[in-house]
């Protein structure tokens, strides 16, 4: 029975499940990868140089990873509170309901993180490979495959995975089935108070490392302040739906103004919907964040020391920093695109009162937009602060260097997979029968 | 014929395919006069709400043409079924009719504004009164009961006086007195603006205020009442058992 059912669930909700997988997939790839790199320049002396920049950047893309796919998974098992309800309903038990989530959730983790271990080598391989052809280790790192990472990125995917499944799955079935099936308490309650302690403790973390940034040793300033980054965006990511709801309010005025009908509709779903829009937002948050304070603390201090970097070692943040963010923007895509694909019957409502296909893809286009400028901003701010106080280290100033083509490049990045997951995931709902 | 606001032509619709095939409808010709108020009858599953997304151009039949205001609508591109859809035409489903993000008032003018209209507000407040929702137009469809929201949609459908008028089961979730207030919103559609009204039903009482009732069983019209009794209604009905 239970199988039954699952396997239902895995055929009506394709792009949630498509969505964690990749999502797994590519955390483990990260990790393993990058753990791959690690080793291998740790056994051989002459790359040292090179050390520091691949550890930092280890630690980026595991941060990343465990980010995203909680993320992912959560925000996955949360759109189904319908089936959830509905099954608890029958006189299926919580335990029952939880059973069967963390089922699905083995089941997607094992899969993918298995894919995962088979990618890393190639994808390692790749990479030390750029960083020979850029000429940032004109040696080259010679890969050594040893069991290590893969242990580590196996274990991380599947904890993460599972912790983040049973967490949605507890709060899943903790509503009761009919509190489920009305959706209204799901709306009311935006911000439960453990929430907004964690959230607040993280920022205060965040603040705190900040203000170390001046004090510590000149090679621990950047890892600080990635640190005060990071726990800036865990902080502002708990937060997220409350300065959404205001952000969607704001940001949502023009679009409202220029285009009435579309503008509004995606206003209105951001208001009321602030935790399904955070969960698009994040992603953007964190990758405008990380990315912008790795490169441009880099340009900070060689601006500081008076350096101008040509040539290979120009490239060696980019490149560092790159896996990640690449791995961010992906997850923006998959997140617009799970966020979207359960507004199918919405859409067919609003195509049935006569929304014009025009509008609807408009709707669709302002929505992502606006979700992607809002996490855009959250991640702009999060990174000036822990650049200004890199900045500070350096030079006793609150000044920071910066590259306006290469922040708009981010952003422009950013802002297209999301509107490419959100009219792909609405395809289907836009243009096929109405009645289903 | 261009007295009949909508014309079905030998509709045949049938869902799934081999083994699960279903026909809804079954070579369906019927018309319904401008400014009628027509009221559609039959057992549940015999394909009063097929016919319903069928004449309203949700749904493509397989064969047979649906004509509005003399156009094939089976024929219009998806644009010009969305103008028809928003500017002609009035639906009230049996379930899910509102926007979740969208509150009562927003739910009803929304086809206005995607149609870059501004309605007159006394307009609005007074529909959303006459079907008993005043001093909930703030309020968002998880907020409402299942006849509210219902009550809400037949307010939209009647906003914009379309041409046409489909109504699924307005009353079915109604009190009596509520039902009576939305029959007689239905009624006025059609005496005072003469508008078409099709509403399916299976309470007798309302069918009765239709001017023809049509019986629906296995996806075919088996009968035509004009301007019937309540007890006929009933004895027709009770006949089939
Ligand atoms: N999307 C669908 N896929 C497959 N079969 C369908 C679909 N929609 C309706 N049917 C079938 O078509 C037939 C007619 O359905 P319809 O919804 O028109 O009935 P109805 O007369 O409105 O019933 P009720 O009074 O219960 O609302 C039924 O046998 C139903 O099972
Ligand atoms: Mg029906």
């Amino acid at each position: 029975m239970t199988l039954v059912l699952a396997w239902n669930n895995v055929r009506t909700n394709r792009t949630g499940f498509a969505a964690s997988f990749v999502a797994v997939l590519l955390a483990v790839m990260l990790v393993s990868s990058s753990g791959l790199l690690v080793a291998s320049a740790g056994a051989d002396d002459e790359l040292n140089g090179i050390m520091g920049l691949l550890v930092l950047s280890a630690l980026v893309s595991g941060f990343v990873s465990v980010f995203v796919v909680s993320g992912t998974l959560s925000l996955h098992v949360l759109r189904q509170r319908r089936t959830w309800g509905l099954l608890r309903s029958v006189g299926m038990t919580p335990w029952q309901v939880r059973r069967l989530v963390m089922a699905e959730a083995l089941v997607v983790a094992v899969l993918a993180s298995a894919a995962g271990c088979a990618l890393a080598v190639p994808y390692a391989g790749a990479v030390a490979a750029f960083m020979r052809a850029v000429g940032l280790t004109p040696a080259g790192i010679p890969l050594e495959v040893t069991w290590g990472p893969f242990v580590l990125a196996l274990v991380v995917g599947l904890v993460v995975t599972l912790l983040a499944a049973w967490g949605a799955a507890r709060k899943a079935v903790r509503a009761g089935p009919l509190e489920v099936l009305r959706e209204s308490a799901a709306q009311q309650r935006l911000m439960p108070w453990p929430r907004a302690v964690a959230g607040v403790v993280a920022l205060a973390g965040g603040v705190a490392l900040l203000s170390l940034v001046p004090h510590v040793k000149a090679v621990a300033a950047v890892p600080t302040g990635l640190g005060a980054t990071m726990a800036l965006c865990v902080g502002a990511s708990a937060l997220g739906p409350v300065l959404l709801r205001g952000m969607g309010w704001i940001l949502g005025a023009p679009a409202a103004w220029l285009d009435p009908g579309a503008g509004t509709l995606a206003r209105a779903s951001l208001i009321t919907q602030p935790r399904r829009a955070m969960s698009a937002a994040s992603p953007v948050m964190l990758a405008v964040a990380l990315a912008c304070t790795f490169l441009f603390a880099v340009s900070t201090s060689d601006a500081a020391a008076g350096v101008t970097r040509t040539g290979p070692s120009a490239w060696a943040a980019p490149v560092l920093v790159g896996s990640g963010v690449a791995y961010t923007v992906i997850s923006v895509l998959n997140a617009m695109a799970m966020s979207m694909a359960e507004r199918a019957e919405e859409i067919r409502l609003l195509r049935s009162v006569g929304t014009e296909p025009g509008q609807l893809a408009r709707a669709v286009c302002w929505e992502s937009l606006i979700v992607t400028c809002a996490g855009a901003l959250l991640g702009t701010g999060i990174a000036a602060a822990s650049l200004a106080a890199l900045g500070k280290a350096a030079t006793g100033e609150l000044w920071f260097a910066y590259s306006v083509p290469q922040y708009l490049g981010l952003v422009t990045v950013c802002a297209v997979s999301g509107l490419i997951g959100g009219l792909a995931a609405t395809r289907k709902a836009r243009h096929g029968p109405l009645i289903s | 014929m261009s007295d009949q606001a909508v014309l079905l032509d030998g509709v045949t619709k049938t869902y799934g395919g081999g083994a699960t095939e279903v026909a809804a409808l079954r070579q369906v010709s019927v018309g319904f006069p401008r400014g009628s108020f027509t009221a559609v009858m039959g057992p549940s599953g015999s394909g009063k709400s097929t016919l319903l997304q069928c004449a309203s151009g949700l749904d493509r039949p397989q064969s047979g043409a649906v004509r509005i205001a003399g156009k094939d609508i089976t024929r219009l591109r998806e644009r010009e079924l969305a103008v028809l859809r928003r500017d002609g035409i009035g639906i009230i489903f049996q379930a899910f009719n509102l926007v979740p993000s969208l509150t009562a008032w927003q739910n009803v003018i929304l086809p206005s504004r995607l149609a870059r209209r501004r309605p007159d507000p006394a307009r609005v407040r007074e529909l959303l009164h006459r079907v008993g929702l005043a001093g909930r137009e703030g309020h968002r469809p998880a907020q409402l009961s299942g006849g509210q929201q219902q009550r809400v949609a037949i307010a939209r459908a009647l906003l914009g006086r379309p041409e046409v008028l489909f109504a699924d089961e307005p009353t079915g979730a109604l009190d009596r007195g509520t039902g009576h207030e939305v029959l007689a919103l239905l009624r006025e559609a059609a005496d005072e603006f003469g508008q078409t009204v099709v509403m399916v039903t299976h309470d007798p009482e309302a069918a009765a205020r239709a001017d023809s009732v049509l019986f629906l069983t296995d996806g075919r019209i088996v009968d035509v009442l004009d301007r019937p009794s309540v007890d006929q209604i009933g004895m027709r009905l009770g006949g089939r058992r």
